[in-house]
């Protein structure tokens, strides 16, 4: 897996990140950000339990970030 | 009706019922969906990796679907009937070789997404959409998970009765 960023940042004076990628696409930014908000902020799961599954997926993803 | 899940408040497993049963990320998740089919990528395209996805993922119902804006693209049914020989059948072209190639590695095994595999999806769609297309993979990928996990284990070939 690359360490270096794929496409450039979409966001000037910005470097190249998830978020300043995602704006390559600001209405699909804007839907990201409105489910992501609301999976965190709402639902029947406590936040201990997401952010453990959230975690757990990441390790096992290997992903870092 | 969709096959039968587990899950006693949902009326079948379908997609849209199982992430119904929470309206306020449902409403979320179509909007997001929607984004991704209205990117600016070929419809097509998408339709093509969604499909392989599931595939892969042995998400029968989820590759037996087709998507009205694909179909309403023009989606040739001959396309998907050589899906599993897209890396050397002459119906595929380079760009459909570069985003199947990502597709199936995304699947199996993201880190082995080449910096030259990504490059190609990048010079085919350019940097908006090649941002698009990563978004529809994590989206079929969820899709086909979702719909595998709620599945009655009845409605599964070979599962308890």
């Amino acid at each position: 897996m690359s360490t270096t960023p794929r496409v450039p940042s979409a966001v000037p004076d910005r470097p190249a990140a998830f978020g300043t990628a995602l704006a390559h696409q600001p209405a699909m930014a804007a839907a990201f950000g409105e489910l992501y908000g609301t999976f965190w902020s709402h639902g029947a799961l406590d936040h201990v339990t997401k952010e453990t599954a959230r975690l757990r997926n990441a390790r096992i993803t290997d992903c870092g970030y | 009706m969709g096959e039968q899940t587990w899950l006693i408040d949902a009326p079948d497993a379908s997609l849209g019922a199982v992430v119904g049963l929470r309206p306020e990320l449902a409403e979320r998740y179509d909007a997001l969906a929607e984004q991704v089919w209205r990117s600016g990528v070929d419809p097509v395209l998408l339709e093509l990796c969604r499909i392989r996805v599931a595939q892969l993922l042995g998400d029968a119902a989820g590759a037996a679907l087709r998507t009205p804006r694909a179909v309403a693209a023009g989606l040739d049914e001959q396309l998907v009937v050589r899906l599993g020989e897209w890396w050397s059948h002459p119906l595929f072209g380079t760009v459909e070789r570069a985003a199947l190639a990502t597709a199936e590695q995304f699947v199996v095994d993201v880190h082995g997404v080449s910096d030259e595999g990504f490059a190609g999806v990048v010079q085919a769609l350019g940097a908006p959409g090649a941002v698009a297309f990563s978004m529809a993979l994590a989206l079929f990928d969820g899709q086909s998970r979702i719909r595998l996990v709620f599945a009655a284990p009845s409605s599964a070939p070979g599962g308890a009765p």
